[in-house]
C-alpha cells in the first residue's frame, strides 16, 4: 500500500496534468479501492494547501462541476507580458445583457431574448455561439420551431461557476447595484439640474 | 408622431453641451427608457408616461442629428409610448367597480425585468473582467490507446462544432475528389477526312489505308476516315487494290471532283 505523501503527491499530480476540471470522483477513479478514501482526504488537504497565498502563483479552484489548477487573476499583467497576448476578449455589453438573460432563463428562444431586450439579438447570440458561451438546446415546438439557447460549460468556465443553479438570484444584483449606484450618483448629480420641467408630466403626477 | 418641433431646445435641455460628445451607449430602447427614469428621479412603478415619452422622442431626434443610425426596435418603442401616451391622456372608462388596467403595466413589467437583466450583466461583467485574468494550461496531447475508444462527451459539442466539421469533410472531399479533367472531343467529320485524304492521293504515290487508319488520333477519326474513303471509292475518285499481302492501296482516278458531290458529303 502506498503512503500517505504519496498519495498526497499523486493526488496533486493528477490536478496538475489535467488542464481540465476533473470531478472529486473522477480523480480518485485513479486510485485502488484501498487507496481511495486516503485519496479523498488527501485532496482536501491538496486543496487547501493551494488556497489562495501571497507567495503562491497558482490555485486550485473549483468549477463547472470539477477542480483544475490555474493562475491567480491577479498575475495576469506577468502572463500578458509573456504570452505577449491580451488573453481572453471582454465581452460587450449586449453580449452580457444576452448571456444574463439565457443564463437565468434558460432554454430561451432568440424572441424572448429580443423582448427582454427590446433590441434584436440574433447577432450576439451568434456571437456567443461562436465564443461557445451558448450553445443550442434544440428548438422550441412553436411555430417557426426556434432555436432554444443554454448556457455552456464554457460559460460555467469563464464565470466560474458550478453549475447555472449556482447563480445568485436576480434580486440580489438588483441590491448590489442599488447600493453600488446610490454610491455614484453622489458624483454625478449636477446634470440633474438640467432636466427640463415639462408640463405635460404633472399631468401624469 | 411627434414632430419634435425643437429637438435643439429640449434634448439639449436634458444633455447640456458638454455631454454631447459623450451620449451615452444605449443598449437598447429599453436602456435609454431605464436611463430617461433614472434622469427624472423617479420611481419606475410610477413612470411619468407623458414626460418620459417627450424625452424618448426627443432623444430619437438628437440621435438624428447626430447621424446616428436608429434602429427600428427605437421607432417601435417610440410607438408602443405614444400608444400609452394617448391612454393615459384619455379619460380612462369606469366600468362598475372594476379598476381599469394601467396602460403603462405592461411597460413597467418589461424596465423592472430589464433594470434586473442590466443589474445581472454589469455584475457578471465585473466577474468576467477579473477572470479574464485566470489562464490556465493548454491540454496536453495524450496518446489515445487503441483499444479504449474513447468516448466523445457530446455535452461539449455545439452547433458550431458540427458544422466546422462538416465544412471540413466537404473541403476534404473537394480537395480528394477534384473536378475531372474534361477534354473537348474533337468531331472528325466524313468530309474533312473525304478532304484530307483526297488531298493526301495528289500525285502517283497510292495511300495505304491499313496504314493510314491505324494513324488516326481515335476510333471516331478512323471511322470518319474509313466512310470518306467509301465515299471517295463510290464517287469513283479512288480504285482500291488489295495486295497479296492485305494491304488495301488507294490510287487516284482521273475523275475530278464536282463542288456538288463535296457538299454532299455528311460535314
Amino acid at each position: 500500500m502506498t503512503d500517505r505523501p504519496q498519495i498526497e503527491a499523486a493526488v496533486e499530480a493528477v490536478l496538475f496534468a489535467a488542464s481540465e476540471p476533473v470531478s472529486r470522483a473522477r480523480l480518485l477513479s485513479a486510485f485502488d479501492d484501498e487507496e481511495r478514501e486516503e485519496a479523498a482526504a488527501a485532496l482536501e488537504r491538496v486543496v487547501e494547501r493551494y488556497a489562495q497565498r501571497d507567495d503562491r502563483g497558482v490555485v486550485v479552484e473549483e468549477v463547472a462541476g470539477g477542480l483544475r489548477i490555474v493562475t491567480r487573476p491577479d498575475l495576469h499583467p506577468y502572463l500578458r507580458r509573456f504570452f505577449e497576448s491580451g488573453g481572453r476578449s471582454r465581452l460587450s455589453m449586449a453580449a452580457l445583457e444576452t448571456l444574463a438573460i439565457v443564463a437565468y432563463r434558460q432554454p430561451v428562444t432568440a424572441p424572448e431574448v429580443q423582448e427582454l431586450r427590446g433590441v434584436s439579438s440574433s447577432g450576439v447570440l451568434r456571437t456567443l455561439l461562436e465564443r461557445r458561451l451558448l450553445r443550442i438546446a434544440g428548438r422550441k415546438p412553436v411555430v417557426g420551431k426556434p432555436f432554444l439557447y443554454c448556457t455552456s460549460r464554457e460559460f460555467l468556465l469563464q464565470f466560474g461557476l458550478n453549475d447555472v443553479r449556482d447563480l445568485p438570484p436576480l434580486e440580489e444584483f438588483e441590491e448590489m447595484m442599488t447600493a453600488d449606484q446610490a454610491d455614484r450618483a453622489e458624483s454625478r448629480n449636477e446634470p440633474r439640474e438640467e432636466i427640463p420641467s415639462d408640463p405635460e408630466g404633472e399631468v401624469e403626477a | 408622431m411627434r414632430s419634435g418641433a425643437s429637438p435643439k431646445g429640449r434634448a439639449g435641455g436634458l444633455l447640456p453641451d458638454a455631454w454631447r460628445i459623450q451620449l451615452p451607449v444605449f443598449e437598447g430602447p429599453l436602456d435609454l427608457l431605464l436611463h430617461l427614469v433614472r434622469v427624472n428621479e423617479v420611481e419606475i412603478t410610477e413612470i411619468p408616461v407623458v414626460l418620459i415619452c417627450d424625452q424618448f422622442h426627443d432623444y430619437l431626434a438628437l440621435m438624428e442629428e447626430l447621424d446616428l443610425d436608429i434602429a427600428a426596435d427605437y421607432v417601435y418603442e417610440a410607438a408602443q409610448l405614444i400608444f400609452i401616451k394617448s391612454r393615459m391622456l384619455l379619460p380612462r372608462p369606469r366600468r362598475g367597480a372594476e379598476e381599469s388596467e394601467d396602460p403603462r403595466e405592461n411597460l413597467v413589467q418589461r424596465l423592472l425585468e430589464y433594470q434586473q437583466i442590466k443589474d445581472a450583466a454589469q455584475s457578471m461583467a465585473e466577474i468576467h473582467e477579473l477572470r479574464r485574468g485566470i489562464w490556465v494550461r493548454p491540454p496536453e496531447k495524450v496518446e489515445e490507446e487503441e483499444e479504449e475508444e474513447e468516448s466523445l462527451d457530446l455535452g461539449d459539442v455545439s452547433l458550431f462544432d458540427l458544422l466546422g466539421a462538416f465544412r471540413k469533410v466537404l473541403d476534404r472531399y473537394d480537395r480528394e475528389h477534384p473536378p475531372p479533367l474534361v477534354l473537348e472531343g474533337e468531331e472528325y467529320s466524313v468530309r474533312g477526312q473525304f478532304q484530307r485524304i483526297l488531298e493526301s492521293l495528289d500525285g502517283d504515290r497510292p495511300l495505304d489505308l491499313l496504314q493510314d487508319l491505324r494513324g488516326r488520333s481515335c476510333r471516331a477519326e478512323a471511322v470518319s476516315a474509313f466512310l470518306a474513303v467509301l465515299e471517295l471509292a463510290r464517287l469513283r475518285l479512288v480504285r482500291l487494290h488489295q495486295t497479296g499481302e492485305g494491304e488495301l492501296l488507294l490510287y487516284r482516278t482521273e475523275r475530278e471532283l464536282r463542288i456538288e458531290e463535296l457538299e454532299a458529303i455528311e460535314s
